[in-house]
C-alpha cells in the first residue's frame, strides 16, 4: 500500500517534469481562473461591506408634537433603549435643532434671522443595533413608535432603504450568476487543458493498460498530478491576488468607496483563503477526473 | 491454452473481420498466424488480449471464458499475456528500464523486485547496457528487443507477436525469432502473426492461414 502511494507520488511528479509546458499550462489556467473568481468575490465582499457600512447611517427619528416634560424625558428614552432592535435614543431639542439648522446653513445662516427659535420640533433620534438596519427592524421600531401619541411624524427613510436592500439583493444574485458562471467557466477550461495534456499522453494510457494496469492505478497518478497542479494553480492565484489587491485593487476600491468613513477594503480572510487553494485542488482533480473518464477505457 | 468456438468478428453489417472461426493452441505451442493484409491476423490476436469482443462465439484461455469477462477483470487477463508490436509502441520519454519496468509497476511489483527482474529480462534480449538510453536513440532491432523485453518480463503464459519484424531487416529478423523460441522453450505459448512466408519456412511451426477472416488452413509442419 506505501509502496503504491510511493509510486504513484514519484510518477505525479515524474509526469509533470517530463512535461513541463502542458503542465505549467495547466498549472496557469486554472491560476487564472480561479483568480478571476476570487476578485470578483473580492469585490462583492467589498461592495456588501461598504453596503454594510452604509445601512449603519440608517436611523430612526421621532419629532414630538410638543417636546415632554423633563420628568417625562428620562422614562420615555428608556422606554425607547428597552426595545429590542434600538441601540441609543438621543433627545435633541427645539434649540438644538435650530442651532444644527443654523450650522448646516453655514454662511446663508443670515437668513434665518428675526426667525423663532423655537420654529423646529424637538426629536428623538434612535440608532438601531448590528443587524436591524433592515426593513424588519426599522419596520418593527416605527410600529412601537406609533402607538405613542406623544409622537407627531416619523422619519426613517423608508424609500432609501428599500431601494439599498433591492440593490444589494440585486448585487448578490449577480454575484451568484456570475459566479456559477466563472465556475463552469474554470471547469471547462481546465478539463479541457487536462484532455489536452492527457491526449499528448494517449500512448502511455494505451501501453498501460496493455500491460495490465487497472484502471484506477491508471488514473490515480492522473489525478494527483491533477490536484498537485490545481494546488500550484491556487497558490499562484492566491499569490497574484495579495499583490495586485496591495498594488491595484486597494487604491481602486478606496477611490470607488464614496463614504470612506470608517470602512478599509478587506482581502480575503485566512478560512477564504485556505478556500481557494482547495478549490484549486479539486478543479484540477475533478477536470482530471472528467478527462480521464474519456481516454482510460480498458 | 487457447480455444476459440465459431468466433465472428464484425463492425457494422458489411465489414466482417472474422468468420466462424474455430481453433484450439495447446500449453506451450509456437503457432503462426498468417494470411494477406486485411485477413483478420490483428483481429484475432486483439481479441485474444481482449482489446475486442467477438460478435458472436465463445473464446476460452487457460480454461477462462473470456467474453463473459467484466472490463474490470481485463487487466488480470493481460498480466498473463505478453503482447509485442510492429511499431513497438515504447514511450521515447522514458528510458529503456523505464518501459520494461512499467509492465511490473503496472502490476504493482516492488521496486527491488522490478530491478531485478528488468535487469534480468534486458540481458535475456542483450540490452543490459543500455539501460538509461532513451528508445529513440536506439535501432529498430533494438527497439523491438525492449518491447519483447517488457511483454517477457511479466513472464506470460501466452506471447502474442503481431509482425514484430514488419520493420526489421532479416539479420535482426532472425535474433528476434531467436528470442521467441527461447520463451516457448521455456514453456510461453507464442503466437506469431506474419505475412513473411519465409519466416515460417525457415523455422517450421504450427500455420493457421486466414484469408478474408476465415480458417483457411490449419498447417502442422
Amino acid at each position: 500500500m506505501l509502496e503504491n502511494i510511493r509510486y504513484f507520488i514519484r510518477r505525479a511528479l515524474r509526469n509533470m517534469r517530463q512535461w513541463p509546458v502542458l503542465c505549467s499550462a495547466a498549472i496557469l489556467t486554472m491560476a487564472v481562473a480561479l483568480a478571476t473568481m476570487a476578485t470578483f468575490f473580492l469585490v462583492v465582499i467589498n461592495i456588501q461591506g461598504l453596503a454594510n457600512n452604509w445601512s449603519k447611517e440608517v436611523q430612526v427619528v421621532a419629532y414630538f408634537q410638543s417636546p415632554p416634560p423633563r420628568n417625562q424625558l428620562s422614562p420615555l428614552i428608556r422606554q425607547v433603549e428597552a426595545l429590542p432592535d434600538v441601540q441609543q435614543a438621543i433627545f435633541i431639542s427645539k434649540a438644538e435643532a435650530f442651532k444644527r439648522f443654523e450650522t448646516r446653513l453655514g454662511e446663508d445662516a443670515g437668513f434665518l434671522d428675526g426667525v423663532s427659535r423655537d420654529l423646529l420640533p424637538a426629536s428623538l433620534e434612535i440608532t438601531l443595533k448590528a443587524g436591524s438596519h433592515t426593513q424588519e427592524g426599522v419596520g418593527r421600531i416605527v410600529a412601537e413608535l406609533k402607538k405613542d401619541s406623544r409622537f407627531d411624524d416619523l422619519r426613517f427613510g423608508q424609500e432609501w432603504l428599500e431601494r439599498f436592500e433591492n440593490f444589494v439583493d440585486l448585487l448578490k444574485f449577480i454575484g451568484l450568476i456570475l459566479g456559477s458562471f466563472f465556475l463552469f467557466a474554470a471547469l471547462f477550461i481546465v478539463s479541457n487543458t487536462i484532455k489536452l495534456t492527457l491526449y499528448t499522453r494517449r500512448d502511455e494510457l494505451e501501453i498501460m493498460a496493455l500491460v495490465g494496469a487497472t484502471k484506477r492505478f491508471i488514473q490515480i497518478p492522473f489525478l494527483l498530478e491533477g490536484a498537485l497542479q490545481g494546488l500550484a494553480g491556487g497558490l499562484l492565484s492566491l499569490g497574484f491576488l495579495i499583490v495586485s489587491f496591495k498594488l491595484l485593487l486597494q487604491k481602486g476600491l478606496q477611490t470607488f468607496w464614496l463614504t470612506p468613513v470608517g470602512f478599509n477594503p478587506v482581502f480575503l480572510d485566512g478560512n477564504q483563503q485556505i478556500t481557494l487553494v482547495l478549490c484549486g485542488v479539486l478543479l484540477g482533480t475533478l477536470g482530471s477526473l472528467v478527462s480521464l473518464r474519456k481516454f482510460v477505457r480498458l | 491454452m487457447i480455444q476459440l468456438f465459431n468466433v465472428t468478428k464484425s463492425y457494422g453489417k458489411e465489414n466482417v473481420a472474422l468468420r466462424e472461426m474455430t481453433v484450439h493452441i495447446e500449453k506451450g505451442e509456437f503457432a503462426y498466424v498468417t494470411g494477406p493484409s486485411g485477413a483478420g491476423k490483428t483481429t484475432f490476436l486483439s481479441m485474444l488480449y481482449g482489446a475486442s469482443k467477438p460478435t458472436r462465439g465463445q473464446i476460452l484461455i487457460n480454461g477462462i471464458n473470456i467474453t463473459r469477462m467484466a472490463s474490470r477483470q481485463i487487466p488480470y487477463l493481460r498480466r498473463k499475456i505478453g503482447v509485442v508490436f510492429q511499431d513497438y509502441k515504447l514511450l521515447n520519454s522514458r528510458t529503456v528500464y523505464e518501459n520494461v519496468a512499467f509492465a511490473l509497476e503496472a502490476q504493482g511489483k516492488k521496486r527491488y523486485e522490478v530491478s531485478k527482474k528488468v535487469y534480468k529480462a534486458l540481458k535475456e534480449v542483450g540490452l543490459e547496457h543500455r539501460l538509461q538510453r532513451r528508445p529513440i536513440e536506439l535501432s529498430g532491432g533494438e527497439q523491438q528487443r525492449i518491447a519483447i523485453a517488457r511483454a517477457l518480463v511479466v513472464e506470460p503464459l501466452i506471447l502474442l507477436a503481431d509482425e514484430p519484424s514488419g520493420n526489421l531487416d532479416q539479420e535482426v529478423t532472425l535474433e528476434i525469432m531467436e528470442l521467441f523460441k527461447r520463451a516457448n522453450a521455456r514453456g510461453t505459448t507464442v503466437l506469431l502473426a506474419t505475412h513473411d512466408h519465409s519466416l515460417y519456412k525457415r523455422f517450421p511451426k504450427r500455420v493457421l492461414g486466414l484469408e478474408d477472416g476465415r480458417l483457411i488452413m490449419d498447417h502442422q509442419p
